[in-house]
């Protein structure tokens, strides 16, 4: 085993020595204890023994060369198996771990030996660390501080009492104006920048009146509540974002209806005739496809319809693209997943994806994206019964277009003969801010149009 | 003389002049002109008035604490009169008559126990060093004096005290050894009067005399009659030319008696009695020079009484030139820690000063 | 003429500066003349300068600086050494009661322009008693200045200006760093303020305050913190009493942050100072609160126990992200 002996610090706080003669020669074979070398410091010259047996490998510096303490000097040849002590031995002066010692020593030893030349003995007590690394030159008066002046005038001066409540408020205490002595942010002034804050967003939120209401505790009478006659369930999230969403249509957009039925007979017939081949694709062909198309063309050619009102820069805001919504019910509640582009897609294509998206979103397995980005609503609260409705608008959407019930009515016909019809009721909501009434009538006429005779719609879609 | 002829060992004690005031060795009578003779007593006497008068003003709550010196006249005085100019006095804190005789005005040292750092600001030409209180400490700080004299090649003379307690202390030695390794010219000496506040002076040591001690630095050392003050004027000037000279320095034991208090706040009946001060009181220096001057004609009862009125007139009034009108100036408390003050002392000051005249 | 100087070179190079140019500077203490001091801050100064101006003195302390105490009264500057900090207390008294007292016991009188070297500091494997660092306990005398270099530059220009310093100066010595590094030192005199510290590094986030060998861990400490995208200010004391209280008021009122790095034990340890500094003059720019990074109310550990006790660049890094995220 390799053992590397290191220039020990000779007990008087020796750092270096000079070589006078090595006493063994390379490849011989010595004992513990024999000398080794002949070493002149600056207190004493005198021999080093070895501290292991074994057989001399290298004989490391010339005679006549500075040593330092903790150099390797000599390395030796000796039986065994490296012990805890040897480690230690090795890692104490070297600092490395036994593995990475003879290169950190190396490195070590190549470092000292260009500033060897000049060093001295460093001490008569303790370890000096010496070291010939070099620091940059001072730069005394070079230096000159930056003024701090502009930083400081962003910098708030508080007390720690009025930092921790800033904090709390969730306020950057930098950006609140001090009224205390030179310029202080006292806790006051905290509070005030609190208070507007909330007036501000408040006065944005009046601009929208329904928000004006405060919402009040629902006061019930308390010794029956306690009897066991109400439950209090604390609303779901999405429940909250429905109602919340719901007043903020509501109370944001004055809302108008508009009512009629059409006579789908003749696209029942169509719908049949290629329901079943459909099915065996697995495709399940409703009703709803075809007015999705029907409503697209409608907004195409009433624009208003699949706009926005920016209420701020009192702008419409027309949508080139055409996302519709599907109000789905699901047990955690309504939700309201998107078509996108379903102008360019086709009636079987919009199947499909209506099939796809209500199974999913009954199984929340919805993307947020696919909850997102509508620019007109159908609601088909037909499919589970009702005739007319009065749909709320799916903000800030423009419009939404209702779904009844299709049940078979008499009708008269274009002879005044009575037959029977199959009818769908709808109900048109919009947004009777930017949507006359007499739109309304028109897109109504225009869905009429297409969804009474199939072909019109495919000639029209 | 000769320090050899004086072995502290040997018990011998250097004295000139008995009790009685008769000379024991007149070929030692030193070469002392009428005048200058006539200062050394009125010197003492001016000692032992301010002293008298210093414990009557304590007396009456007109003076803070008090040291007095009654009995130790011979010694200071006599010691001090061997210096000359440009000579460091080095003093512990009961050295009244060397102080008077180097120079520091009264009015120093009222000022001093007055309660006023000015008291030890000494005029210039003055090289008397304030009062040290750390028993001991001033004795390196003479032997530093001296070292440098020898590092500039001057020939001054630095003369410490300390008392019998001192002996005991670290920087006793210290000083004493740096000293004599160095050859400083300095010339110690230990007012032994009997007494450290209550312990008397064989429990501060088993030597046989203090004054021997100065034998394990290798130094000369000397036990004087300390009432005597032909013997210690004799003692420290022969003690102070050998310093000039290059011979070093000299360990004088001025072997006397405190016959007051170690302070105006200590009642020395709780560790000694009457029967043990009355042998003493016949020993007072001032009484023996007294008969001494008698003897020899060159004062009179006119020329004491007369002496002692003038003394105690001059006493009153540089009192009276202090009293109620030596408080500190807040400024003064700040400005002398440094050459420069540093902000914060200058900050702390301001701050004082501006309280003071809110409170106004 | 810059030399490359290892900070006990520094020293050196400035007793022999002032030597040289005043007459009536004097060096000494034990070991100090023929082997040149224990640590050979004073090589080759007695043969340069004869035995009367540089010199060995008796193995007493007190002795030593009473001695100074007298020297400086008799119209010398003596620069004297008291071999490690640990051997300061028997002179303590001579510091405490006459040092820093003569100037204003004698209202002017007399001042003592001398000058007190000492190493001090941990991490150099040595016995007890050669590795404390009690400057506080200096630093709270009035009339005492206190001074500790950190690196070559800083310590020759610090010494040669606390020797020509009117008042005295205990000049501390970071042994651990006497030989750990080299530096561009004008070989010429010049002097550094006392009572100034030094913005060693500019920065934005918080504001470190080091000084001794401190310094250079604390540096370690910035590198490490950096990568995390931290940007510490780092002030050398440099004088650590008086303190120059505005250097760092000034940098706190940037940072609103502050911690300060000592050897010493952390109670009553300069460092309580500092942030009492900092809470008296920029209160309401604080951030965060006030941290040290010290060593132990503890004596300090004999060498196989030392790497505990001083203050590592993890220890003071992990401190400094505490403090930024406070």
């Amino acid at each position: 085993m390799r053992f590397e002996f290191k220039f020990p610090d000779v007990g008087e706080g020796i750092h270096e020595g000079t070589i006078v003669k090595w006493l063994v020669e390379k490849g011989e074979e010595i004992k513990e204890g024999d000398s080794l070398i002949e070493v002149e410091t600056d207190k004493v010259t005198t021999d080093i023994p070895s501290p292991k047996s074994g057989k001399v490998l290298e004989l490391l510096g010339d005679e006549g060369e500075i040593i330092h303490v903790g150099n390797v000097f000599v390395v030796l040849d000796i039986e065994g198996e490296a012990s805890s002590e040897d480690v230690e031995n090795l890692s104490a002066a070297g600092g490395g771990t036994k593995d990475s010692f003879d290169e950190a020593d190396k490195e070590k030893k190549l470092d000292e030996k260009e500033e060897v030349i000049e060093e001295e003995t460093a001490g008569v007590v303790g370890e000096v660390v010496v070291s010939s690394e070099e620091i940059p030159p001072s730069d005394e008066g070079v230096i000159s501080r930056k003024s701090t002046e502009e930083k400081l005038s962003k910098k708030a001066l508080a007390t720690p009492v009025a930092r921790a409540m800033a904090k709390d408020l969730g306020l950057d205490i930098n950006s609140v104006e001090g009224t205390g002595p030179g310029g202080r942010v006292m806790k006051e002034d905290i509070q005030k920048a609190k208070d507007s804050s909330k007036e501000k967003s408040q006065e944005k939120i009046q601009e929208k009146p329904e928000i004006k209401r405060e919402a009040k505790p629902l006061q019930l009478d308390e010794a029956s509540e306690g009897e066991g006659l109400y439950e209090r369930v604390p609303l779901t999230r999405i429940r909250k974002t429905i109602a919340q969403k719901m007043s903020e249509s509501k109370f944001t957009i004055p809302h108008t209806t508009v009512m009629d039925e059409i006579n789908v007979t003749e696209l029942d017939k169509f719908r049949k005739k290629y329901k079943d081949i459909l099915r065996e694709e697995g495709v399940n062909l409703t009703y709803l496809p075809f007015i999705i198309k029907a409503s697209i063309t409608a907004i195409k050619e009433l624009r208003e319809f699949n706009s926005s009102l920016d209420e701020v820069n009192e702008e419409m805001v027309y949508k080139n693209f055409y996302n519709i919504g599907i109000a789905t019910d699901t047990q955690r509640g309504l939700m309201v997943p998107v078509i996108r582009d379903a102008d360019k897609k086709s009636i079987v294509e919009i199947a499909k994806e209506i099939v796809d998206l209500s199974t999913r979103a009954k199984d929340n397995k919805l993307e947020l994206s696919e909850l997102q980005g509508g620019t007109f609503t159908i609601t088909n609260y037909g499919s589970i019964g009702g005739h007319f409705g009065i749909p709320i608008i799916n903000h800030p959407e423009s419009a939404i277009l209702g779904l009844g019930r299709i049940i078979k009515k008499p009708i008269v016909d274009e002879n005044d003969n009575i037959v029977v019809g199959k009818m769908l009721p709808i109900s048109l909501s919009y947004d009777h801010r930017i949507i006359d009434g007499a739109s309304g009538s028109r897109f109504v006429n225009i869905l009429k149009e297409l969804l009474i005779d199939p072909d019109m719609l495919f000639l029209k879609s | 003389m000769e320090f050899q002829d004086y072995n502290p060992l040997e018990g011998k004690m250097y004295e000139v002049m008995n009790k009685d005031g008769k000379l024991t060795k007149k070929e030692d009578l030193p070469d002392l002109k009428k005048d200058e003779l006539l200062y050394l007593y009125k010197t003492m006497l001016y000692t032992r008035v301010i002293d008298e008068k210093a414990i009557s003003y304590q007396r009456q709550g007109r003076m803070l604490t008090y040291a007095p010196n009654t009995g130790q006249e011979a010694t200071q005085v006599g010691s001090a009169y061997a210096m000359e100019k440009g000579d460091y006095l080095v003093p512990s804190f009961r050295e009244l008559g060397a102080w008077l005789v180097r120079g520091v005005p009264l009015k120093n040292i009222y000022l001093y126990w007055y309660g006023n750092e000015w008291g030890s600001h000494m005029p210039e030409g003055v090289n008397v060093l304030p009062i040290s209180i750390p028993i001991a400490s001033q004795f390196s700080h003479a032997a530093g004096i001296g070292m440098a004299n020898n590092i500039k090649g001057e020939n001054n003379v630095a003369v410490a005290y300390v008392g019998d307690g001192g002996t005991s202390h670290g920087d006793f030695h210290e000083g004493l050894n740096f000293a004599a390794v160095f050859n400083a010219p300095v010339v110690f000496i230990i007012q032994n009067n009997q007494f450290a506040i209550s312990v008397p002076r064989k429990k501060q040591t088993k030597s046989q005399t203090l004054a021997q001690k100065a034998i394990a630095y290798g130094m000369e050392g000397i036990q004087v009659d300390g009432n005597d003050i032909f013997a210690m004027y004799n003692v420290t000037k022969k003690a102070i030319d050998k310093a000039r000279n290059g011979g070093g320095p000299t360990l004088i034991e001025a072997y006397t008696y405190r016959l007051g208090a170690h302070t105006t706040s200590d009642d020395p009946s709780k560790y000694r009695t009457d029967e043990e001060v009355e042998p003493w009181k016949e020993k007072d220096p001032l009484l023996r020079f007294e008969k001494y001057l008698r003897e020899e004609n060159l004062i009179d009862d006119k020329w004491v009484k007369e002496t002692k009125e003038e003394l105690e007139k001059d006493v009153v009034a540089t009192f009276e030139s202090i009293e109620n009108k030596s408080d500190t100036e807040v400024e003064d408390i700040f400005k002398y820690h440094f050459e420069t003050m540093p902000p914060q002392l200058e900050e702390q000051m301001n701050d004082y000063l501006e309280f003071l005249e809110g409170g106004k | 003429m810059a030399n490359k100087l290892n900070l006990i070179g520094a020293v050196t190079q400035a007793l022999e500066n002032e030597l040289a140019e005043d007459k009536t500077v004097v060096v000494y203490g034990e070991d100090v003349g023929v082997e040149g001091g224990v640590f050979r801050a004073t090589a080759g100064l007695q043969e340069k300068f004869g035995e009367k101006r540089v010199f060995d003195s008796p193995l007493a302390e007190s002795g030593i600086v009473g001695t100074a105490i007298g020297m400086a009264i008799n119209g010398l500057k003596p620069v004297v050494e008291l071999q490690f900090m640990g051997f300061s207390y028997p002179a303590f008294n001579q510091i405490v009661t006459h040092v820093a007292r003569m100037r204003n016991r004698s209202r002017g009188r007399y001042h003592l322009p001398m000058v007190i070297r000492a190493p001090y500091g941990g991490g150099i494997r040595a016995l007890e008693h050669h590795s404390e660092s009690t400057e506080a306990m200096y630093a709270q005398i009035p009339g005492l200045k206190v001074v500790i270099p950190s690196t070559p530059y800083d310590a020759k220009g610090l010494l040669i200006a606390a020797i020509r310093d009117p008042d005295p100066v205990l000049f501390l010595e970071p042994k651990r760093i006497y030989r750990a590094f080299r530096q561009d030192v004008p070989e010429e005199s010049y002097e550094l303020p006392i009572g100034k510290a030094k913005i060693v590094k500019e920065g934005e986030d918080v504001t470190i305050v080091a000084w001794g060998a401190m310094v250079r861990d604390t540096q370690a400490a910035i590198d490490m913190v950096k990568e995390k995208g931290i940007d510490p200010e780092l002030i050398d004391l440099r004088t650590i009493s008086p303190i120059d209280r505005e250097t760092i008021v000034e940098s706190v009122k940037k940072t609103g942050r502050i911690i300060i790095v000592h050897e010493a034990p952390k109670t009553l340890g300069l460092g309580a100072e500092i942030m009492a500094i900092v809470n008296e003059k920029a209160f309401l720019y604080l951030e965060a609160p006030p941290t040290r990074v010290t060593g132990f109310d503890t004596t300090f550990p004999l060498p196989k126990g030392e790497n505990h006790y001083i203050p590592t660049p993890e220890r003071i890094a992990q401190t400094i992200e505490k403090v930024v995220k406070y």
